[in-house]
């Protein structure tokens, strides 16, 4: 039984970001209020057994409208806990309101000061930082929490104090920073220095250190694997199977690993989807994940970094999304999202304890 | 486990105090954020859910 499920209201997306990975965020392709009532089936069921999470994930998953996304949720249980991901540009007192009365969790997606915004433009190259620092006001006016997401596109000493201040005097309470990625539609380069990328995790824990009001994901990751490891825990963090998070396309297909997959195809490896839920239910679909070929590829590959790379206790094996467009297929090991993300991360986080 | 696999767990082992420090630090400024490991209701976002739910699948298979 899955914990949270990510659903894609519509594939649009209003911002046109010059890193984004989405291969239709130009196009409005609305997922159909049956995909929801598929899926509620049986997430209601598992939401009345314990903690569960719809993550409605883009697209922009506000740019399906208010009326749009509050009838894909209709069919959800009262127990069920909304989240949403987005880039805070269209957020007004009406989407606080409709926040607030569904008790739905929000993220927005903004990469730090206005310098660093230069990625996140619109259409016409527009610069999208003002209507997201609207929106984040909006929802601070309306007295609602946020975490954020912050793309780092240059990672590199000198870069993670300015950073973390930002996010410190914004307000939210957790913050998740991604290293680019080389995925989907972008085929921008994301091999830096390692030495780069180590010196700007070191320098973010440091800072994170002085003034630690906020949970960051990346930071809180590590410790939970140092503690594991001074504490001869190690090898009990991880699970010892699959145990897949599934994301629910537009149109119903249904993607067992990696949201970065939908709306692509390739040779022998079709849609990457494992079914639909307008044609069998969710919970059929996610019995058998190796069933799907490149899962059991993928699962391959995850055994290939567990026989050869020291950081898998940390990591647990590279991220299928980041395998398949970098290397191409599932199976490889180290990619530059393990190295940027990972290795450097955890080797920054220790060159700071070794020098504080 | 084989010695080269070994090496980042001896590093990591290698400093303890050092380390220990930090995850006292950072115990308390959970403590300070109301966190606590089997709490639900704080840290609202969309991330707190799975972020804090150490699997395999939850670390590499986030939305972003």
């Amino acid at each position: 039984m899955p914990s949270y499920v990510v659903m894609q209201p519509t594939t649009l997306c209003n911002l046109d970001c010059r890193y984004c990975y989405l291969p239709f965020r130009a196009e409005d392709r609305r997922m159909p209020v049956e995909v929801a009532q598929a899926v509620a089936a049986d997430v209601n069921r598992w939401a009345a057994l314990g903690r569960f999470s719809v993550v409605w994930h883009g697209g922009e998953p506000m740019a399906a409208g208010r009326e749009h996304l509050g009838a894909l949720m209709a069919p959800f249980s009262a127990d069920v806990e909304h989240h949403v991901q987005t880039n805070a540009t269209l957020i007004d007192d009406r989407w606080c309101d409709f926040f607030a009365e569904r008790q739905i969790r929000v993220s927005v997606s903004v990469d730090g000061p206005p310098e660093r915004n230069g990625d996140r433009v619109d259409r016409a190259g527009r610069a999208g930082y003002p209507k997201i620092m609207k929106g984040i006001s909006a929802l601070k006016r309306h007295g609602l929490p946020f975490a954020a997401l912050c793309v780092v596109t240059d990672p590199k000493a000198g870069q993670a104090a300015g950073l973390y201040h930002f996010f410190v005097d914004l307000g939210c309470d957790v913050l998740g920073i991604n290293i680019e990625e080389k995925e989907g539609v972008n085929d921008r380069e994301n091999s830096y220095r390692s030495a780069d990328v180590r010196a700007f995790w070191q320098e973010l824990t440091e800072v994170w250190r002085k003034a630690p009001q906020i949970h960051l994901r990346e930071i809180e990751w590590t410790l939970r694997y140092v503690q594991a490891v001074l504490d001869g825990q190690e090898g009990e963090l991880l699970p010892r199977q699959l145990d897949p998070i599934p994301t629910v396309g537009h149109d119903g297909s249904v993607l067992l690993l990696s949201p970065e997959l939908a709306g692509f195809t390739a040779p022998g490896y079709g849609d990457f989807s494992s079914g639909n839920v307008l044609h069998a239910p969710l919970s059929r679909l996610l019995t058998d994940p190796l069933g799907t070929p490149w899962v059991a590829e993928f699962v391959q590959g995850v055994e290939a970094c567990r026989s050869r790379c020291p950081y898998f206790g940390f990591c647990g094996g590279g991220h299928a999304a980041n395998r398949f467009f970098e290397h191409g297929r599932f199976d490889g090991t180290e990619t530059e999202h393990c190295r940027n993300s990972k290795i450097s991360l955890l080797e920054g986080v220790l060159d700071h304890a070794r020098r504080a | 486990m084989p010695e080269e696999l070994d090496r980042v767990t001896v590093r990591i082992r290698s400093a303890r105090v050092e380390l220990t420090a930090l995850l006292d630090e950072a115990r308390t400024a959970r403590a300070g954020r109301a966190e606590a490991p089997s709490a639900d209701n704080t840290a609202v976002c969309a991330w707190n859910h799975f972020e804090n739910i150490p699997t395999f699948f939850n670390w590499n298979n986030r939305p972003r």
